[in-house]
């Protein structure tokens, strides 16, 4: 019976594993759905914003002035820079947090190659694992960012940032998270948000679309001068909520083929004691048997 | 486009649109005084300040509280995009006194920290304004 027994003790250790990552896999569902749902509300600001940009641009290039910006200036020389990491709080989300790191260490070589000084800072506890495992230095760690990204968290974030960088204190701010492409297509990226390289994702088209004399109130130029930082904050907080999107994401497919790993571990085990047990029966009977003849 | 059509106001923070619905006229606040807006404006885009936003609408009269950011106003829609907008109802007096008795107590030294004590305390006056004339 002994091992029939130990069959059994595994096939429930299993049984019980896998209802914890169905479960995760639900809770990971749900979230991600909030999550999206927050991410395509976002974009609305985000498009808006292009928009106005782009029209911006437009009404600069008829009164002959070009766009000039602190933000938007590549700086000759760089001597130092932030790189903010984005992993999560949370464990047993696949290769997520794994991806971005691989990102971020090949950028500390890089910085450390070229002779720039780089401050790392670090968003969520794996990361911050992970940087105290290996030794590295960091100059600030976050943990709330957690699924629920708020505007006004990420806003203290931004406005740190910009003033650093208009002051001169930094020449160069880069983010490393996981970029939201599609459903099933998340990818790690170091992406440089300072300076601000394009202002413009994409040029419009003026085909498709009527040119509209704006009345800007006040001057293009001085309502530039407050967009770029808007834009620049609208884009680190979609990093975030990008993350927590992916995050979900990733969680959600490990969980699932933890899951699907499990069904297939229970099948087997099944057969197993099945096996066993029957082969227990086999022998009992012989053994019968083989009693009974040696009475006779 | 011709005069008396309807106006589409839209709301949009960087979180969420809080609102998209047709209205008849609206003012808010310009980063200098307000503006009001009817059927038929010109293409405007504009830089907000801090204030109250009144809408009136064909279900009445409603009124938000809006803090910076950009306007546009393009054929019908007008889109405003704000860091934050609550509505009026949801301030509480208390809330926004608390605030203005911050920005006062705040102690400013060169001219960066005044101008931003001065815009502080400018929207925390507004917000108890918006939110006494809400009650």
């Amino acid at each position: 019976m002994a091992k029939a027994r130990a069959i059994i003790k595994r096939l429930k250790a299993v049984r019980n594993v896998r209802k914890i990552t169905r479960t995760m896999e639900l809770v990971a569902t749900a979230r991600f759905k909030k999550a999206m749902d927050r991410a395509t509300q976002a974009a609305a600001y985000t498009k808006k914003m292009s928009e106005i940009v782009a029209d911006l641009s437009e009404g600069l290039k008829n009164s002959g002035s070009s766009i000039s910006h602190p933000l938007l200036q590549q700086r000759e020389s760089e001597k130092k820079s932030i790189l903010l990491v984005v992993t999560s709080n949370r464990g047993l989300c696949g290769g997520y947090n794994a991806a971005v790191l691989r990102h971020t260490q090949q950028r500390v070589r890089q910085a450390q190659a070229d002779g720039v000084q780089l401050d790392v800072e670090v968003s969520g506890k794996r990361g911050i694992g992970f940087f105290k495992f290996k030794k590295l230095p960091t100059t600030a760690s976050y943990t709330h960012f957690e699924d629920r990204v708020s505007f006004d968290e990420v806003d203290v974030l931004a406005k740190r940032f910009t003033e650093q960088f208009v002051r001169g204190e930094i020449d160069r701010l880069d983010v490393a998270y996981t970029r939201f492409v599609t459903m099933s297509r998340q990818i790690a990226v170091v992406e440089t948000l300072l300076p601000i390289g394009k202002l413009v994702g994409a040029e419009p088209k003026a085909a498709t679309k009527s040119k509209t004399e704006y009345e800007f109130l006040p001057s293009p130029q001085e309502i530039l001068e407050e967009i770029v930082p808007a834009s620049f904050k609208a884009r680190l907080f979609k990093c975030f909520l990008d993350a927590a999107v992916s995050e979900q994401i990733s969680r959600m497919v490990a969980m699932k083929s933890a899951t699907e790993n499990a069904d297939g571990m229970i099948r087997v085990l099944r057969a197993q004691y099945n096996r066993a047990r029957q082969s227990q029966i086999t022998s009992e009977l012989s053994e019968i048997i083989g009693g009974a003849a040696a009475l006779e | 486009m011709s005069i008396g059509e309807k106006l589409r106001l839209v709301i949009v923070t960087p979180e969420r649109t809080l609102f998209d619905e047709p209205v008849s006229a609206l003012r808010f606040p310009l980063y200098d005084g307000d503006i009001g807006v009817l059927p038929g404006r010109l293409p405007l885009i504009g830089r907000l300040g801090s204030g109250e936003l009144k809408v009136t609408a064909a279900s009445g009269e409603q009124s938000f509280f809006i803090d910076g950011g950009f306007a546009q106003v393009q054929g019908s829609v007008i889109s405003l995009l704000t860091h934050r907008a609550l509505p009026a109802k949801d301030l509480s007096v208390a809330e926004a006194e608390k605030q203005l008795a911050s920005a006062d107590a705040k102690v400013a030294k060169g001219d960066v920290e005044v101008t931003a004590k001065l815009a502080d305390q400018q929207r925390a006056r507004r917000m108890l304004a918006v939110a006494k004339r809400s009650r």
